[in-house]
Formats: C-alpha cells, sequence, structure tokens
C-alpha cells in the first residue's frame, strides 16, 4: 500500500521534473556521458589499439588530429584520444557519484545525530563541521598527497567523502531538528521507541529526498576536484580521467597546437558538471514548490 | 563596544582551529609512511648539516618535546629549511605571500561588485531574453574547469593573439633596465590580467546566480510594497530597497566559497607560473619538499581562517540586525 | 461633493481557470468626514480594493470595467508614471506592522524622510526636520528612538512608524487594510483611538479594512459589508449594527451578539467558499444561504434602498422588503 503511494508521488514528481527545461537538458547530457561511459567497457575490445592506457596505434607515433580510425586523434606517443575520453567519462561517474553518495551517507548521519541528540554534541559536531567546510580541499588532498604518496582513486573519492559531508549535514539537521517537533516522533518515544530507532525508522525515510538532492552537489564538486587533482598530477595513475588527460596536453607541450586534444576533455568535465548541477537545480524546483514557474502544475 | 567582544572571541576560535590543524598535522606527519626525519632535513645534506638541523628541530627527543619545539618554532618564523632551495623556508614564503593576497583579494572582490552589480539587473529584469543570458552564461561559468579554461584563455589571448604573456609576473627586461616605477607597475598589472580574468569570471558566475535569486525573495517581501506606495521610482526601489537587503546572501556565501576560490587560485597560479604560495605548495609537494609544503599549507590554511573572519566582521557590520 | 466616487468597478485576476472577479462591479462614495469602513472575510475583495486604490494591483490583475472618480481624475486611466506622483502623496496606504513593511537595513527615520522627500524635493533641511519631529510627535514615538532600526521596534511602534509614512505628505486620502491586526488588544485599541484622533484633525479621508467589523464600527461612520468581491450590504454603522438585512451581515455580527440575542438571531452556516468565478449577477452568497429559494438561484440580486443610506443586495423580498424579521 505504501509502495504504490511513493511510486505515485515519484511518479507524479518525474513529471514536473521532465516538463522543466533544466532538468529535460540535464538528463540528456547525463544520458549521453552515460553512454559514453558504457562504450568504454567495450571500445577497448575492438581494436587493442584503443586501449585509452596502453593502446598505442603502430603507424602512429606523433600527436595526429581527428581521422576516421581516430575520431578526436592522438596523443603525443599514438594513443586515441576519443577512447580516453570515453574511459573519463567512466571514471568521473565512478568518482563523483561514489564520493557523493559516502558524503551523503556521512552527512546525513551526522545530521541526523546531531539535530536530534542537540546539546553539547550537536554544537561540537556542527562545530567540526564549520572547520572542515572551510577548508580548500584541494590544498588537503595535496598535502595528504606529499606525504602519503600517490594514491589510488577510491582512497582520494575517501577523502573528498570526508572533506564535503557538511553541507550536507547542514541541510539534513535543520530537516531533523523541524522533524523532531512533529507528534509522531514524541508519540515513537512515549512508545518506548529506542533513540537509534527513532531517527533510523522515521527520521530518515523523511529526509532522504533531500538528502539525494544535495548528492548532486556533491557529484559536482567531487568530479572538479579530482579532476584538478588529476591535472597536478597527483591522481591515480592507473586510471585514465579528463584531468589526466589535460594533464598530458598540457605537460607535453601541446596545449597550443592541439585544440582536438585540449578541448574536449575540459568541455567534457564542464558538461558533465553543469549536467548534474540542473539537474540538481531541476530536482530543488521539483521538491520546493514555491520554485516552480507559472504554467507548470 | 559590542563589536570588539565579537571580533575577541573569533580571533580567539581562529587561533584555536588553527592550532588543532597544526597538531594534526604533525601528527599526520610522524603516521607517515618513511623516515619522520628525512622529511624534516634533506637527507641530501652532509651528516654535520644535518646532525645540526636535527638538534634545532629538536628531533632527537621524545614525541611531546618535538611537538613544543614545533610549534615554538613556528611561532619564531622558523619553518626549516627548504630541500629544494635551500633557504630557510619563511624567506621563501614571505615572498611568495604578497603575490598570492595580491591576486586573490581582486579577483574576489571584482567579482563580487559584479555579480552583485550585474545579479541585480539579472533578478530585475526575470524573465527577458537579457536575464536568460545572463543566467545562462553565470551557470556555463560557474562549471567550467579552471585549469582547463585558463589554458584556452593563454592559448586564444596569450599565444594566438599575443595581447598578454604568457606567465610570470614580470618581464625581465624590464625589470633589469632602467624603467621608470610607474612602467614596473604596469608590467605587473599587464601580467596579471589573464589569470585576473580567469578566477574574475569563474567566481562571478556563482556570485551573480546567488544575488539573483536573493533579489528574488527580496522583491517579494512587504517592504517593496511599501516602498512602492510611498511613489519611490522603480529605480530608487531597486537599488535602494531590494539589492542591498538582497546583497547581503552574497557576502555570507563569499565566506562559504573561499575554500573553492582558495582551489582555483592555486591552480591559476600553476597555470600562468604566478609566483604565489599556491604554486609553491603543488611544486613542494611534486618534489617531496616537505618543509616547504607544510609551512606552504599551514599559511594557506591561515589566509582561509582570516578572510572568513574579515569576511564575517563586514556582514556584522553591514547588516544592523546582528547584535552580539 | 464626494472624496472618492466608485462606479461599477469590476477587478479580475488572471488565472490557470480563467479569470477570477476579485471585485465584482462595486459602486460606493466616500465623504471627506464620514470614515469609511470594508468588512469581510479573507478573500472578499477587500484588499485587492485597497490595492487599486492605490494602484499597487500585482501584475496578473487588471481593472475589468469601471471607474475611480478622485480629485477629478479617473484613476483607472492613470499610468504608472502618474500613479507614482498619486501614491504618497495624494492617497497613502497604512499597512499591516506585522508583516515585514519596513526595510530592516534602513533607519526608521530615513524611511520617513524618503516618503517626504519623493514628493517634495526641494525641502529645506530645516523644514524637513521640523516636519520629521512633528510625524514622531504626532505618533507618539519618542525621539530618542527615531534613528533605530525596525527590528529594534515593538509591533505598536512599527505599526506608528507606517502610520507617520502614511500621513507624511498630507494626502487626502489614507486607506489602512488591517492595521491593528496581529496587535495584542490593548495596542490596537490605542493605535485605533489614534487614528481616529489623526483622521480628524488632519481632515482626512479614510478607508478602514478589516475583517473584524468590532474595529471597524469603533473607527468608522459608514460600514461595507463585503462577500464574495461584492458588496451585499451598506449603511451607516448605526443601520448596519442595529438592523442589518443580508444574512451575512447577520453572520458577522452574530459572532459578536452577547447570549442574550442569540436566541433571535439566525447564524448561517458558512460552509463553502464564495465561486469568483461565476458570473456578474448570481448571488454568491447563495451556496451558504439558510434563505437561499430557486428563486435566488436564478435571479439577480438587486440593490434595495432600505433608507437614504442603508442599501442591501438581495433577491429575497422578505429581506429587501421595508418589513423587519
Amino acid at each position: 500500500m505504501l509502495k504504490t503511494h511513493y511510486i505515485r508521488r515519484f511518479l507524479k514528481s518525474w513529471k514536473i521534473f521532465i516538463q522543466n527545461p533544466l532538468g529535460k537538458t540535464g538528463v540528456i547530457i547525463l544520458t549521453v556521458f552515460m553512454l559514453m561511459a558504457l562504450a568504454s567497457f567495450i571500445v577497448p575490445h575492438i581494436n587493442p589499439m584503443y586501449d585509452p592506457m596502453t593502446g598505442i596505434d603502430p603507424d602512429i607515433r606523433v600527436s595526429t588530429g581527428p581521422s576516421l580510425t581516430h575520431f578526436l586523434g592522438t596523443d603525443n606517443v599514438g594513443r586515441d584520444l576519443f577512447a580516453q575520453l570515453l574511459e573519463g567519462a567512466k571514471v568521473a561517474f565512478i568518482v563523483g557519484l561514489s564520493s557523493a553518495f559516502f558524503s551523503i551517507v556521512i552527512g546525513t548521519v551526522v545530521g541526523m545525530v546531531s539535530g536530534y541528540a542537540g546539546g553539547m554534541l550537536d554544537a561540537f559536531l556542527m562545530r567540526m563541521a564549520d572547520i572542515i567546510m572551510v577548508m580548500p580541499s584541494l590544498v588537503i588532498l595535496l598535502i595528504l598527497a606529499s606525504l602519503f604518496g600517490q594514491f589510488n582513486i577510491w582512497i582520494i573519492v575517501f577523502i573528498i567523502a570526508i572533506m564535503r559531508w557538511p553541507a550536507v549535514s547542514r541541510v539534513i539537521r535543520s530537516q531533523t531538528l523541524s522533524l523532531k517537533q512533529r507528534p509522531f516522533i514524541e508519540a515513537s518515544q512515549v512508545a518506548g521507541a529506542s533513540h537509534l530507532r527513532i531517527i533510523f525508522r522515521h527520521i530518515m525515510p523523511n529526509v532522504l529526498p533531500l538528502a539525494f538532492l544535495y548528492m548532486t552537489f556533491r557529484v559536482t564538486s567531487a568530479i572538479l576536484v579530482e579532476a584538478a587533482l588529476s591535472f597536478l598530477g597527483f591522481g591515480d595513475p592507473s586510471q585514465v580521467s579528463w584531468g589526466m588527460m589535460l594533464q598530458w596536453v598540457w605537460k607535453s607541450g601541446h596545449m597550443f597546437q592541439a585544440p582536438y586534444w585540449l578541448i574536449p576533455p575540459g568541455l567534457s568535465i564542464s558538461l558533465l558538471t553543469l549536467a548534474f548541477y540542473l539537474l540538481g537545480r531541476a530536482m530543488d524546483e521539483v521538491l520546493d514548490p514555491r520554485l516552480r514557474k507559472e504554467g507548470q502544475s | 563596544m559590542r563589536n570588539q567582544t565579537y571580533i575577541l572571541s573569533k580571533l580567539v576560535e581562529i587561533a584555536v582551529i588553527f592550532f588543532v590543524i597544526m597538531t594534526a598535522l604533525f601528527f599526520l606527519f610522524r603516521l607517515s609512511p618513511g623516515d619522520p626525519i628525512s622529511k624534516v632535513v634533506d637527507p641530501m645534506l652532509t651528516p654535520e648539516d644535518m646532525r645540526y638541523l636535527i638538534e634545532q628541530m629538536g628531533l632527537d627527543k621524545p614525541m611531546w618535546e618535538q611537538y613544543v619545539i614545533y610549534l615554538k618554532n613556528f611561532f619564531a618564523g622558523n619553518f626549516g629549511v627548504s630541500f629544494h632551495y635551500g633557504e630557510p623556508v619563511f624567506k621563501i614564503i614571505k615572498e611568495r605571500l604578497g603575490w598570492t593576497i595580491l591576486l586573490f583579494t581582486s579577483s574576489t572582490v571584482l567579482a563580487a561588485f559584479a555579480g552583485v552589480f550585474l545579479g541585480k539587473i539579472a533578478a530585475w529584469n526575470k524573465g527577458s531574453r537579457l536575464d536568460s543570458v545572463m543566467s545562462i552564461s553565470a551557470l556555463v561559468c560557474y562549471t567550467l574547469f579552471i585549469p582547463w579554461f585558463a589554458l584556452l584563455l593563454l592559448w586564444v589571448l596569450g599565444f594566438q593573439l599575443g595581447l598578454f604573456p604568457l606567465g610570470g609576473i614580470l618581464s625581465p627586461e624590464l625589470w633589469v633596465g632602467n624603467a621608470s616605477w610607474f612602467v614596473k607597475v604596469l608590467d605587473i598589472i599587464h601580467h596579471m590580467v589573464l589569470p585576473l580574468m580567469t578566477l574574475f569570471i569563474i567566481n562571478l558566475g556563482s556570485y551573480l546566480l546567488l544575488m539573483r535569486s536573493s533579489m528574488l525573495s527580496v522583491l517579494r517581501e512587504d517592504y517593496i510594497i511599501t516602498a512602492r506606495a510611498k511613489g519611490l521610482s522603480e529605480r530608487v526601489i531597486r537599488n535602494k530597497h531590494a539589492a542591498k537587503n538582497a546583497a547581503l546572501p552574497v557576502v555570507t556565501s563569499v565566506g562559504l566559497s573561499l575554500a573553492f576560490s582558495i582551489n582555483g587560485g592555486a591552480l591559476t597560479e600553476q597555470i600562468f607560473t604566478w609566483p604565489g604560495i599556491g604554486r609553491e605548495l603543488i611544486f613542494a609537494v611534486s618534489n617531496n619538499d616537505y618543509p616547504l609544503a607544510q609551512a606552504c599549507f599551514l599559511l594557506i590554511a591561515l589566509v582561509v581562517l582570516v578572510a572568513n573572519l574579515i569576511v564575517d566582521i563586514l556582514y556584522a557590520y553591514l547588516d544592523p540586525r546582528i547584535t552580539y | 461633493m464626494a472624496l472618492l466616487s466608485i462606479k461599477n468597478l469590476t477587478i479580475g485576476y488572471q488565472t490557470k481557470e480563467g479569470i477570477l472577479k476579485a471585485v465584482d462591479d462595486i459602486s460606493f462614495e466616500l465623504e471627506k468626514g464620514r470614515p469609511l469602513g470594508f468588512v469581510g472575510e479573507s478573500g472578499c475583495g477587500k484588499t485587492t480594493l485597497g490595492m487599486t486604490l492605490m494602484g499597487l494591483l500585482p501584475d496578473n490583475a487588471r481593472i475589468l470595467g469601471g471607474s475611480i472618480g478622485f480629485q477629478n481624475k479617473d484613476l483607472t486611466q492613470l499610468n504608472e508614471d502618474q500613479w507614482r506622483k498619486v501614491r504618497g502623496k495624494e492617497i497613502a496606504m497604512i499597512f499591516q506592522a506585522a508583516m515585514n513593511a519596513l526595510n530592516p537595513v534602513m533607519r526608521v527615520d530615513e524611511q520617513v524622510i524618503e516618503a517626504i522627500v519623493t514628493h517634495q524635493p526641494e525641502i529645506s533641511p530645516n523644514d524637513l526636520e521640523n516636519r520629521i519631529n512633528e510625524l514622531f510627535d504626532l505618533v507618539e514615538i519618542p525621539r530618542a528612538r527615531m534613528k533605530d532600526f525596525p527590528h529594534e521596534y515593538s509591533g505598536g511602534m512599527k505599526q506608528r512608524v507606517i502610520i507617520a509614512m502614511a500621513l507624511a505628505c498630507n494626502p487626502k486620502l489614507i486607506i489602512a487594510d488591517e492595521p491593528t491586526t496581529a496587535l495584542d488588544v490593548i495596542v490596537q485599541d490605542q493605535i485605533l483611538k489614534e487614528i481616529k484622533i489623526i483622521q480628524q484633525a488632519m481632515d482626512t479621508g479614510l478607508i478602514f479594512i478589516s475583517h473584524d467589523i468590532a474595529v471597524v464600527a469603533s473607527v468608522c461612520e459608514d460600514i461595507c459589508v463585503m462577500y464574495g468581491g461584492q458588496i451585499v450590504e451598506t449603511g451607516t454603522k448605526q443601520e448596519v449594527f442595529a438592523s442589518p438585512r443580508h444574512p451575512y451581515t447577520k453572520a458577522l455580527l452574530g459572532s459578536y451578539l452577547s447570549l442574550d440575542n442569540q436566541a433571535s438571531v439566525i447564524i448561517p452556516d458558512m460552509r463553502e467558499a464564495p465561486d469568483l468565478t461565476l458570473k456578474s449577477g448570481s448571488c454568491r452568497f447563495a451556496v451558504n444561504c439558510k434563505r437561499c429559494s430557486r428563486a435566488c438561484k436564478i435571479g439577480i440580486p438587486h440593490w434595495a434602498n432600505i433608507s437614504k443610506t442603508h442599501r442591501v443586495l438581495c433577491c429575497d423580498e422578505t429581506i429587501t422588503g421595508k418589513t423587519n424579521e
């Protein structure tokens, strides 16, 4: 019974969402990149020379422009740029989504506990959130990189998540605070439910939509930070990310001669970030009726 | 009187936070793989030099004593000796800090003013072509990837059109010769244009969008109706009543986005070889110059905290509802 | 000569469901010395009327017909530039202070000064200062508090400032829209007394809008009862209170009658909100009226004069007839 209610609500929200020009654009761009990411699994199998890291076209020794065999051209050691772009899409999604997911998990738990518990614990957690939020993530990643050496992609994901949960927790906390006042919470307390149970059975389902809304914004910042890190040369060397492609074009001195190499990765980063942002804004309008324009139901 | 206690309490807060960061860094250093001593003292030095530095840094003493010496050294300005430059880190940082502050402050302030001004216009003309153009452009700016954008600017304006130098802060020929002071300043500004433009455009996007939405919600407020009822002209209502109130959240957001700005600043410095702390940090990390990296990091953290304080004070000054 | 003369005014809002007539074909006249009150529940159109008289209708609202005669001008024909000269100077509005009616980042005295200087840009600093002091004294706000910010004022003080702002240029007509709602009773009483004194002293026309008939009665001489965008009854204060005719008026008054009178008054059951999309000429109160007959559902309510000043809008003969209940 409850399930159909949720499904109906979801479908209604979807209708509003897809009418929204922001949402439409975002979804379209996202789909394109998603297809690219999926294609990255297949492409190296078509021909080994299309492997983004190791595939070298035996006929090519220098960076060449777009051609029939290489849609975007090759880099300076003869690797196919389009294959690299596809792989970069895969990495961007993995980093963006998992990092956002972790930061949502941490942020939601902290926000709920903080809002529900109140008092000293709340003050302490929020202070910590404030401090972490203020710190520049890239700088911290750099100093950690200097101390602990080259990072594996999952470590990067995790560290970004740790730096980014505060923003989520603030929103979840205020939502929890207002939920706390509601009679059904009090009823549960009187009925003898433990605090943990109340938090996870009652509060969590009500704050989750908000959490997922903010997930989209976390994705954008995660993608940008990872790209910056790779660009500076501290990314995971076993993955080809867009940031890394930019690093190669820069380090190899080709940035002025090879627009076909310079433009696609950066453009992709910006477009994907834009798509997630539009998604978030459209979801915002769906969840908050006041933001909807006239003419939409 | 009230404001002074507020500032004082904030300063204490900063001191505490910075202290925590320093301590965290101290322990991270010890926890990280490799010999801690080699992180402070260049293994390439001669044994005598090494022993001297070890004694100075107190690296042969127990942990808590090291910690005390570490703190003492920091406040004495003794950050150790850079592996790469072979000079006291303090000297190097001193030269770099000014350039970073120059670039960072000017780009932030310019972007904030422009963002408020343009956002105000966009909101006022909501729904029009102008508004759509502004909003979309702002959105694009907001999501640009900084290194890529910087490289594009460098390529188009610097390389193709030759309008601006490709990096650095000055042209050596001018400075070695007997050029006037005015020309020298002009030269620095010439070199600053591209990095400034990069940071300016990136930050402008978010400030514009924020001002726009802030303005839109302010325009729904009742005191705007009151202003109309008094017979005020639309221009006065927009600038004096609406914009002044709408600008307040933008000030707050400048504070919140400082982290983002500093990240961007470091990347920009790197690409344009602007000799600031951000670039120095990247350089130090790439070359395993630990004393330099550590000092750059702490300094950046300090800059972030102080900048936040300035924004907080500014906000308290602008909003009469804040009392402490 | 009437200060304000409204004839067949109709105002509609453009909505997805069509045009909503918030004010439907109303006519009345306002004399300078006789404050006129508009009473009705929320949504009856009284606030829309107030806004129309200031030219402050929102973008999706439009004057669909009728005229507003004021100082030899028809206000329905004014463009924005002309309105700006009227607002604050000839006609001023007293808003509800509970709203965020004062700019939070501007000092209170500056906001009143603005009202003056906009219409009298050449006023000398001396005259300006005198005028400001005069105004603040008039509304009984201590001079020491003049330079405060709005958030430092109590609700009653904020309301007083809003009154001062409305009076700043000696307007000919003041529209007070729920000025005492949300104030506590004692303050409300003070403010009402002050409004009455000021109106008499400055001899301005006053339109007082409220949902509370008792409040309206304490300030006004004449009352218009509004329902569903129409005036359903109008008369002097005494007439409306002593012998209300329209069922809705009786309902309003019914909430205030003392226990011993209760038995003789029939209070209609207000179950539904009025349908504002009904075409003009039908009775909007029909759905809620206990006396509603078939004739009422198809008939056109018309004005019946009970006396020279007392009129009621109804189809029912027993109500409009000269016979009492």
